[in-house]
């Protein structure tokens, strides 16, 4: 019953406190006759007809003194000066008509003088419009780094699974150059539909690993957009291609003779080309996809085994199973390793500057 | 009732209260921030063209088998919608499997492949009627048809600007629905009434339908108000015996073949395609949101 008691009272001292969580009381509606002055400096006095007061303008900069009722907005740039207010109404205004009266050769005393507002209006207005103005990501003279994972899309007998990593420096806003890498040892997988080609049709088709890949790369950049989704954020998007040649580490899995060859890694000349695209979520990080061709010429396990004796050295070790020699079909094979990469891109610096005003 | 019970009950009761009373309590409220310009209160998108809302679209369409183990096929078909909202549309997608290829694989089975009592029940190794040993290609499975009654949700609207210089409106979808889907494979043999599955006659093929369900996402390129341009991947998934081998149905699990062909060879295929559209509008003109 004690218990219930306090509750009981706890109870009634919240009540009894009314509005505790309010970070400001509700506005009310402005009285037009009494509307005190606007959000001026604190000494200002009250005006007999002004507005009512100046709601919170978030574009504006906060370090510009408050505007008086009828002067110029805050946060506009010098043209503003040139073109309509008064000099003397307070705010930049009269920031300018200081400065000119210190040194009156500075470029917008001399753009306020040059500057007839009647001639300039009659003038015929050419107004050109982009589709996406000013691009989400300046990208050049950044630093790109995509940690990424790829996933082979073309081979049903043998996956070359790897996570990878791409560096590129973007020389413009549309080309970059770079290097990428894939690590595939560990990874690679041969399939069931292998397994059961080969108990069906009695075919043993010959398989490779890869333990490792490197390209230098060119990225070109020539489509950028942006989404509205479900119409009511926006994202930024861009879709780039890239190419470059590179080496790349294969070896056969002995499939045919399993028993005797052993093989080594062999480094190849590679070929890749690849589309991506890449979804901004800011200005520094992305989520890529990318599809990837990695083209080779590749050394594949003969299908013939050597039908000498099995030596390792000798007259006849020539046609010997045992030679390394045998193991490989005379033809090399045009290959391609067809990658889904999908990853994050970092741009270093994580900020940067637009050349001109939006 | 226990001194417990009574205790327990009384604190329920005054925890009730209690919640009650602080329900009346005004709801707590943050600053309002009123935000002025032209951009206040103005939505993401204004004078947005609705190329989808209130439209039928017809779309011829071709496409392309992926990934395909040994058979590869070009399907020539088109799409029918209706677009009920700008980001809705009801619709379905039929085509017909028009040119169908073989793989590197099957070429290889149909070259090297001996045909002898071990592969009897897999391979074909009668003589055709030409002289020559049956093609492996004749035994391996096709899609006929394909029929998707389907649902198209259209989330993200946006602009593609190609080279600086070229910008075109473009869509993403996401669509789904039921498959329907027509496949031509080995018949069933070994069972019950059935031809012997090394006899050559049971290497023919035999139409059955596949139900299962597909999915698409898309891309749709506006250069104009009447047509579009899409570009399509779907994954049309089902169990299908694409080579007519006799794979399973004995053994543990069944893994092992029993010398018959039937569902238990069936295999699950995550089947994909990419579909090229150029599609058609009426009306003609698009109109515009607020």
């Amino acid at each position: 019953m004690m218990q219930a008691r306090r509750w009981l009272l706890l109870s009634a001292a919240l009540v009894l406190t009314p509005h505790p969580a309010y970070a400001q009381q509700k506005k009310k509606p402005p009285k037009a006759a009494a509307a005190p002055a606007p959000a001026g400096p604190a000494q200002a006095p009250p005006a007999p007809a002004a507005p009512p007061p100046a709601p919170v303008n978030v574009d504006a900069d906060a370090d510009q003194p408050a505007a008086q009722p009828g002067a110029a907005p805050a946060g506009g740039d010098q043209k503003s000066t040139a073109e309509g207010a008064a000099p003397g109404a307070g705010g930049e205004t009269a920031g300018v008509v200081d400065i000119c009266q210190v040194t009156p050769d500075a470029p917008q005393c001399q753009l306020a003088k040059e500057v007839n507002l009647a001639t300039e209006a009659k003038k015929p207005i050419r107004a050109e419009i982009y589709a996406v103005q000013q691009q989400y990501v300046i990208k050049a003279r950044r630093l790109e780094i995509v940690p990424y994972f790829a996933i082979t899309l073309n081979d049903q007998f043998v996956s070359h699974n790897a996570p990878g990593l791409s560096l590129n420096y973007y020389i413009t806003q549309v080309l970059a150059v770079g290097v990428t890498g894939n690590w595939y040892q560990g990874l690679n997988a041969d399939s069931d539909f292998n397994f059961q080609n080969r108990r069906a049709a009695r075919i043993a088709v010959p398989l490779n690993e890869y333990q490792v890949s490197g390209d230098f790369n060119f990225t070109y950049v020539p489509m950028y957009g942006k989404f509205a989704g479900f119409g009511d954020f926006i994202f930024h998007y861009d879709a780039y291609i890239d190419g470059g040649v590179g080496l790349i580490r294969t070896r056969p899995i002995a499939v045919i003779d399993p028993d005797n060859r052993k093989f080594d890694w062999n480094n190849l000349i590679n070929f890749d080309v690849g589309i991506g695209l890449r979804i901004f979520f800011n200005r520094w990080l992305a989520a890529t996809l990318e599809i990837r061709d990695i083209m080779y010429f590749e050394k594949i396990e003969n299908k013939d085994i050597a039908n000498g004796p099995a030596i390792t050295s000798g007259p006849g070790y020539g046609n010997s199973p045992l030679n390394p020699q045998t193991w490989y079909d005379q033809d090399t094979h045009f290959t391609n390793d067809v990658q889904m990469q999908v990853g994050l891109s970092f741009l270093l610096p994580t900020s940067f500057e637009y050349r001109l005003p939006k | 009732m226990t001194t417990m019970k009574r205790r327990f009950v009384k604190t329920v009761l005054a925890a009730a209260t209690a919640a009650a009373m602080l329900l009346l309590v005004g709801a707590a409220e943050a600053q309002e921030i009123q935000l002025t310009g032209p951009l206040k209160g103005a939505p993401a998108v204004r004078r947005l063209r609705l190329y989808r809302q209130g439209r039928m679209e017809i779309a011829p369409s071709v496409s392309f088998t992926l990934l395909d183990e040994y058979r590869r096929t070009i399907l020539m078909g088109g799409q029918l919608n209706y677009n009920i909202l700008d980001w809705l549309g009801i619709g379905v997608w039929g085509a017909g499997g028009a040119i169908s290829t073989t793989t590197d694989l099957t070429d290889r089975i149909d070259a090297v492949a001996p045909r002898d009592p071990l592969t009897a029940t897999n391979v074909n190794h009668s003589l055709a009627p030409s002289g020559g040993r049956a093609s492996f290609a004749d035994q391996t499975a096709q899609i006929s048809w394909v029929l998707v009654p389907q649902l198209t949700f259209i989330p993200f609207r946006g602009k593609l600007a190609i080279f600086n210089k070229i910008f075109v409106d473009t869509d993403f979808y996401i669509s789904g629905g039921p498959s329907f889907v027509g496949v031509q494979e080995r018949q069933n043999c070994g069972g019950a009434g059935e031809p012997l599955c090394s006899n050559p006659k049971s290497f023919t093929l035999t139409s059955n339908t596949k139900i299962f369900a597909t999915g698409a996402v898309g891309l749709t390129f506006y250069p104009a108000g009447v047509w579009s341009f899409g570009v399509e991947y779907r994954a049309l998934p089902f169990w299908w015996n694409r080579a007519g081998f006799d794979s399973r149905g004995a053994g543990p699990n069944g893994n092992f073949p029993d010398q018959q062909v039937n569902d238990k060879d069936a295999t699950f295929k995550f089947n994909q395609l990419v579909t090229i559209a150029i599609g058609f509008y009426i009306p003609i003109a698009p109109k515009l949101s607020d």
